[in-house]
């Protein structure tokens, strides 16, 4: 019975930890192919692995939110991949304290980007948020890269 | 029955190494460094940390400015201890991601490996070795193939490295890399400066002001310990300096334009940064002599 139970444990023991390598390894390789996708032009510099929860009825969407320093005169690339089994579409949006400064989707024109550049002239301390479209719950990836000259 | 209470305990602990959130004892030789009494919560640390931009930048920038690559720019190998203690590990590791980064962009692969050995054997040290896949980092470097594969997977190590020291209670040693990463790549900018004088660069180090700020916000968490607090006093022999640079502000409305298919936002607000002739001699002197007394210690 013991020695059964052993045999258990070693083999959920080995399960557990090679899904753990397995989804590290998984993550690695979306964030690498997502960070491709951003162009030929770029040189990756941060990634925002989200993942959110769908909205309670009733309540403001879950949000992932970030800042990050960007410098003037250099021209940055937001670029966002949806996970593959997400049920929303993600948006992302770049905010200067309280001021919207892009975004991968514009609701009034219906105009979605995967990638938008932005051109900084001003050094700070920036926000990133990362929503999904009508609250849904979803994954993605957010890529932030600098656009060589 | 002894035995199941055993198996079923080391279960649990299997379990809790997965999620990566425990905390972990740094065995290292050296100074143990105690977190200590945060007088900033970890989320608002989180943030700033966020706010210190990548040493890609600065190389970046040095390079569009057309200066060649000079190793007189990097840290010297030679002086890097990986038995050290773990204040001036995580300190050094630091300092060669930036030299990492710098290479990166000047693609001198054959250097970098060099430095990716002395990295990884610090991040072994720093029990951070598995977000550094040393292996597939030389042979892209020694094969010189895939420079943008090289630069990715450098940065994303890094961030790894870095994010992973905050989620297990390391803080400190994290605030000491970024640290790191910020005094070397100031140095590079600082270093240039003295032989090519050029507006741009000198504006873009002085708005390093409001970055030192963040960082010696974050270190002061730290201050009771002794190498802290030396590390502290150092870099506000450069803030003295620092806070005689303006910096304004012209506001406006952001633009989008589209540039090659793609949507392209312009900012209009812009920066203004003023700074001395006098001011940035004096920049560029204490932070050449500060780089090399942190590197020496």
């Amino acid at each position: 019975m013991l020695k059964n139970f052993k045999l258990y444990i070693l083999i959920f023991s080995g399960i557990i930890f090679f899904q753990g390598y397995v989804f590290s390894q998984e993550m690695d390789g979306k964030v690498q192919q997502c960070a491709l996708s951003a162009g030929n032009d770029v040189t990756y510099l941060k990634d925002f692995v989200v993942n959110l929860a769908a909205a309670p009825p009733n309540q403001k969407p879950p949000t992932f939110k970030t800042s990050l320093a960007l410098r003037k005169g250099v021209i940055y690339r937001f670029s966002l991949c949806n996970g593959e089994s997400s049920e929303g579409e993600a948006v992302l949006r770049l905010y200067d304290q309280a001021n919207l400064l892009l975004s991968t989707y514009y609701p009034e024109t219906g105009k979605e980007y995967k990638s938008i550049s932005f051109a900084c002239q001003k050094s700070a301390a920036y926000t990133i948020v990362i929503s999904f479209k009508e609250g849904k719950k979803g994954d993605a990836i957010g890529i932030l890269s600098y656009v060589k000259k | 029955m002894k035995k199941f209470s055993v198996y079923i305990l080391l279960v649990f602990l299997l379990l809790a190494s997965c999620t990566g959130r425990v905390k972990e004892d740094l065995n290292v030789p050296g100074s143990e460094l105690a977190p200590g009494d945060l007088k900033i919560s970890e989320q608002a640390m989180n943030e700033i940390v966020e706010n210190i931009s990548s040493p890609i930048e600065m190389a970046a920038l040095v390079k569009e400015l057309g200066v060649p690559f000079s190793s007189r720019y990097l840290s010297n190998l030679d002086n890097i201890d990986s038995h050290a203690s773990s204040f001036k590990m995580a300190y050094t590791l630091g300092v060669l991601g930036a030299d990492l980064g710098y290479l990166n962009v000047y693609e001198k692969t054959g250097t970098s490996v060099n430095y990716l050995a002395s990295i990884s054997r610090i991040a072994d040290g720093l029990k951070i070795n598995q977000f550094f896949d040393f292996n597939t980092m030389k042979r892209l470097a020694t094969s010189s193939s895939d420079i943008d594969s090289l630069m990715y997977l450098s940065l994303h190590s890094f961030n790894q490295m870095d994010g992973h020291l905050r989620i297990t209670n390391r803080s400190n040693l994290s605030a000491l890399m970024i640290t790191g990463v910020w005094v070397e790549g100031m140095y590079l900018a600082t270093q240039v400066a003295k032989e090519k004088s050029d507006t741009s660069l000198a504006q873009y180090i002085g708005e390093q002001k409001v970055i030192l700020n963040d960082i010696l916000l974050i270190l002061k968490n730290y201050q009771r310990d002794a190498q802290f607090s030396g590390l502290i006093k150092d870099l506000e022999l450069i803030k003295i300096e620092f806070d005689q640079v303006k910096i304004s502000y012209i506001m406006g409305e952001p633009k989008a334009v589209e540039q090659d298919g793609m949507l392209m936002i312009v900012q209009q607000e812009r920066s203004i940064v003023e700074i001395s002739q006098e001011v940035l001699g004096k920049i560029i002197e204490i932070t050449e002599r500060i780089r090399n007394k942190q590197l020496m210690v």
